[in-house]
């Protein structure tokens, strides 16, 4: 279970991105984070995982204090939670396999690492992340020759290898077309129904969030303004979450 | 129509009246009023040193010495009355003038300054052909050469009664005279028999007892002798005046003799003896240490050892360099990369001293480096080499710390989020970002440092450049011009090389393969290269006599060397002569940027591909033109200056005019790929509408290819200006010229000033031309 408790943060310039947040998410939650561009969804996401450091407040992951630990303690909280960014993030002159077998890092003995070792059972595990997500022929191609959709599920075969409990996604479909956000939603669907992993997934587009999540919570200018089932956001909830001039529009 | 202003035109013309430029300051026109102020303050500047120094412009006037250069400096000063004023009125003054004066004041300075002749380029167009004919047939491969030499004595002169007729044939081959004795101005006759058939020769006199010899002339010409088919020959010459020195006294007659030397190339063209000193050549030598220690072969025994000539000298001290300079780089790079550095407390402080360092000692050029270095370990190769890793780590460091800060942070973040601890971090998110144009750059720097390599050797000693000076020197300009081939040979295949292996690992391997690719220890070809790899380094090591140990031995005089070069010389005099120079400088690379740009504006437009490939002659021009550039590009412009020296004759003319070719070079390969990226869609869209073909260049073409031939042209200046630091070196005048004086009378206080003047010159020089270029881009 993940409990925020008054998660506050303000950037050095000033900027207050999160005003005294508090939420909790179950074990097997598909969790829709909602919200305007600089609402403060990504800084949310990136707290959680101290991507971010917040300025004040606390998180509990499973009863342990995720603010409060220490470095060493943090890659072992860090490595039960995979991450899938927006802009995928992948290094792009490293070819598909070394990019998924990144994933691992968290587990591998950092010396043995640096010079680009993995196990076998690592080998197996990531060429079996692979097939899962339909790319086992472009384990060595150059990661910058596929195509976005591609690339996405490579972050997600790279999130995978984590073996994450909890899978923290930001804005996984924002630079994709909408078919393709589909098939990367439907692998995250698989993954929280399938696996029983809890998602965390901050989405642009409200019959996305009808579709897929099981709950969201709304925030604005840094503050939770809504928390509940996708249906309960009908046009008045929109345009108070939105702002008055926003129109719904859909997704094919 | 001019609208209503809240400036008053007359106002700001009388602002501008009183300090050039205050007129626009007034309007708020800032930059345009501080670049008039600068511009006004160097003219008067220049103008009135120019007439100091060198009487340029001299103009007598009731007894006083004026500079006929004012007058357009006033109109200049005129012309920025007239800006203002019309500016107020929302209008502009004709921009052309305001361009146009200050040009024409800085040509007619630095046409004097260089000492420009164009009269010497023709009248001694003779020497030139020399060295023409010499690039054309360099001293590569040679015939064996056989002589043939038959001599006869006679008297001189005839005594009375004559002497009885002499034995016949003293030496060599059987040669007879018709006569017994002559004097000076008779006409003898020569006969042979036993040579080689259609031999040419000479004839020789040769005085009593053979002490001196004379080629024998007829009417200003040398006599030739022609061997007949069946090996005989007959020539009458007259007796020279050369054989009366001795005295021509008919009681004491003197017996001189007369030869005919033929020299006849037989066999087969080998390589000849240059060849092996550039190039390489199989010696016997004395076995190496290990073999006789084996018991392999005796100690006095001999055999066949490859010697490597001075070539592959220089292609091991670029290698080295290179190599050392990646290994330095790399490391310090990172306290310039400003995102880096700022995480790290003090870290703002070292990034800008580390920025302030590279850029200091990339500004000044390897040659400079190499006399201080000399200072240091002594003349040689490795000389060579530290001067070039030195210039090269700045260079690279500054590269690759740009290259640093140009990282994508996404993989960062992402390989945090996975867990991964900061050495995981570096090695997963932040390697494989910066290896790949790391390498790149190092390729580039290799295809430079083989360049400067070329040259090194003319301060450092060592490699092609020592063997270009020494040749020279002793007038050897068919192995000069083998050194010239060679070297753009070699430098033509480096560039090739470096530029595809460049494109190789930017682009990267995209295949697709299921297959992972073999470990390079499992495949052929990654032994070959490691095994070749490891063998070149160990050759280069040894060719470019690598002694680290000489490093931390200093020469006894180098500490004080330091310390003088750090304490500068600032009193007027120096000072006087140091701007005088660098003023002479700036002019020279300005007339070959000039003259270079000139020459290479019709040549581009053959050199273009997209112009040129219609039919098969245009692009064989296309292919010739894109040689000649790549060819003449290869030479480094000092290695030019050898042959405009003996054009010209020594001075900055001759230095002007090497930089010119190199300019021409460069800048024609710029200038035509320029024309090569122009946008068809304006051609079409002029085309469309009915215009002429001229009208379709006029309007399409032209507009397009201006912006960025200036752009080109103003950033050679800036390149030009930095080889005119070195150009000196070599003869060609100019700021080197003083640097390498100071420091040969180890006056090491003034060569310190030098030395900051360039850095200051090329370092404002840098900046100004950026500055022009991204206004004008």
């Amino acid at each position: 279970m993940l409990r925020i408790e008054h998660l506050t943060k303000v950037y050095p310039n000033g900027t207050v991105a999160l005003k005294d947040v508090s939420f909790q998410v179950q074990d097997g939650e598909f969790l829709a984070v909602i919200g305007l561009s600089g609402s403060g969804k990504s800084t949310l996401l990136r707290c959680i995982n101290r991507l971010i450091e917040p300025t004040s407040g606390k998180i509990f992951w499973n009863d342990v204090d995720i603010t409060a630990a220490s470095s060493a303690d943090m890659r072992n909280i860090r490595r039960q939670i995979g991450f899938i960014f927006q802009q995928f993030n992948l290094v792009k002159r490293s070819t598909v396999l070394t990019n998924v077998l990144s994933g691992r890092l968290g587990y591998t003995n950092p010396w043995a690492s640096l010079v680009n070792y993995f196990s076998r059972v690592d080998h197996q595990r990531a060429v079996k992340n692979l097939e899962r997500l339909g790319l086992e022929d472009k384990a060595h191609v150059r990661a910058d020759s596929l195509s976005g959709g591609q690339q996405q599920r490579v972050g997600i075969a790279r999130a995978l290898m984590q073996e994450p409990k909890l899978i923290l996604a930001d804005e996984p479909v924002a630079s994709l077309d909408p078919v393709l956000s589909h098939s990367i939603l439907k692998y995250l669907e698989q993954l929280n129904k399938g696996d029983k992993m809890t998602v965390l997934c901050s989405l642009h587009f409200l019959d996305l969030v009808h579709r897929y999540a099981t709950r969201a919570i709304a925030l604005k200018a840094g503050e939770l303004v809504f928390e509940g089932l996708p249906v309960e956001i009908d046009d008045a909830r929109f345009k108070e979450i939105y702002g008055k001039e926003a129109e719904r529009v859909s997704i094919v | 129509m001019s609208r209503p202003s809240s400036k008053n035109p007359n106002l700001a013309g009388l602002l501008a009246l009183a300090v050039p430029g205050l007129g626009h300051l007034y309007l708020g026109l800032w930059t345009r009023g501080l670049v008039i102020f600068v511009t006004t303050l160097t003219l008067a500047y220049v103008v009135s040193w120019a007439l100091e120094s060198f009487k340029i412009a001299l103009l007598a006037l009731a007894g006083v010495n004026v500079s006929w250069l004012w007058a357009p400096f006033g109109a200049f000063w005129l012309w920025n009355v007239l800006d203002a004023y019309r500016r107020a009125q929302q209008r502009a003054a004709p921009r052309l003038w305001g361009f146009l004066l200050p040009a024409l004041i800085v040509y007619v300075i630095a046409w004097q300054v260089t000492d420009v002749n164009l009269q010497r380029l023709v009248t001694r167009f003779g020497d030139a052909k020399i060295i023409l004919s010499a690039i054309v047939q360099p001293d590569l491969f040679a015939r064996d050469q056989v002589s043939q030499i038959g001599g006869a004595p006679i008297w001189v002169p005839c005594s009375e009664p004559p002497q009885p007729p002499l034995e016949t044939g003293y030496s060599g081959y059987p040669v007879r005279l018709d006569k017994s004795c002559a004097t000076v101005g008779e006409t003898v006759t020569i006969f042979g028999e036993g040579f080689v058939p259609g031999a040419t020769g000479n004839l020789h006199w040769l005085s009593f007892e053979g002490a001196n010899e004379a080629q024998i002339r007829a009417g200003g010409q040398a006599v030739a002798v022609t061997v007949d088919p069946d090996g005989r020959f007959q020539q009458s010459f007259p007796v020279p005046t050369f054989a009366g020195l001795e005295g021509l006294d008919p009681q004491n007659p003197l017996l001189h003799s007369v030869e005919a030397r033929f020299t006849q190339e037989v066999g087969a063209y080998h390589p000849s003896e240059n060849f092996g000193d550039l190039i390489g050549k199989i010696s016997q030598e004395p076995p190496p240490q290990v073999l006789v220690q084996l018991g392999l072969v005796s100690a006095d025994a001999l055999m066949p050892t490859p010697l490597l000539g001075d070539i592959f000298e220089t292609i091991a001290i670029g290698l080295m360099a290179t190599l050392f300079s990646i290994v330095i780089a790399v490391p310090i790079s990172f306290l310039g990369a400003h995102n880096l550095m700022a995480r790290v407390p003090g870290g703002n402080a070292i990034y800008y001293a580390a920025r302030a360092i590279f850029n200091i000692t990339r500004s000044i050029d390897t040659l400079i480096w190499g006399i201080i270095v000399v200072i240091w370990v002594g003349l040689g190769s490795f000389a060579g080499v530290i001067a070039l890793t030195i210039h090269s780590v700045a260079a690279l460091a500054k590269l690759f710390s740009e290259e640093i800060e140009h990282i994508d942070e996404g993989p960062v973040e992402a390989i945090t989020a996975t867990g991964g601890n900061l050495l995981q971090v570096i090695r997963y998110a932040v390697f494989p970002q910066i290896v790949p144009p790391f390498l790149a750059y190092a390729l580039l720097r290799w295809d430079i440092n083989m360049r400067a390599a070329t040259v090194v050797g003319f301060v450092a000693g060592g490699g092609i450049g020592f063997f270009v000076i020494e040749t020279v020197r002793k007038g050897g300009y068919a192995q000069y011009a083998a050194a010239l081939w060679v070297v753009a040979i070699v430098i033509m295949a480096v560039d090739y090389l470096s530029a595809r292996w460049r494109k190789q690992i930017l682009e990267g391997e995209t295949r697709i393969s299921s297959e992972p690719p073999k470990a390079w220890y499992r495949t052929f070809k990654g032994w070959a290269y490691a095994v070749g790899l490891s063998i070149a380094f160990v050759v280069s090591w040894n060719l470019a006599q690598i002694d680290l140990r000489k490093m931390f031995d200093p020469g006894p005089t180098f500490g004080k060397v330091v310390s003088d070069f750090i304490t500068i010389d600032t009193s007027p005099p120096v000072l006087a002569a140091v701007i005088k120079q660098l003023l002479i400088t700036v002019f020279q690379a300005l007339l070959a940027t000039t003259l270079g740009a000139i020459v290479a504006i019709p040549f581009s437009f053959l050199a273009a591909r997209n112009l040129m490939s219609r039919t098969r002659l245009s692009s064989a021009i296309y292919n010739v033109a894109r040689f000649i550039l790549n060819f003449l590009r290869s030479i480094e412009a000092l290695l030019y200056v050898a042959i405009f020296v003996f054009w010209v004759g020594i001075g900055p003319f001759a230095g002007m005019l090497a930089l010119a070719v190199t300019t021409f070079a460069l800048i024609g390969k710029l200038f035509s790929e320029a024309i090569e990226n122009i946008d068809a869609g304006p051609l079409e869209a002029v085309t469309a509408t009915g215009a002429t073909r001229i009208q379709t260049i006029m309007y399409a073409v032209i507009p397009q290819i201006i912006p960025p031939w200036i752009s080109y042209a103003i950033y050679q200046w800036d390149i030009n200006i930095r080889i005119a630091t070195i150009i000196g070196l070599a003869g060609g005048a100019g700021i080197g010229l003083l640097f390498i004086n100071y420091a040969g009378q180890l006056q090491y206080h003034k060569a310190g000033t030098v030395v900051l003047a360039i850095v200051i010159v090329v370092t404002l020089m840098d900046f100004v031309s950026a500055k022009i270029r991204q206004k004008l881009v």
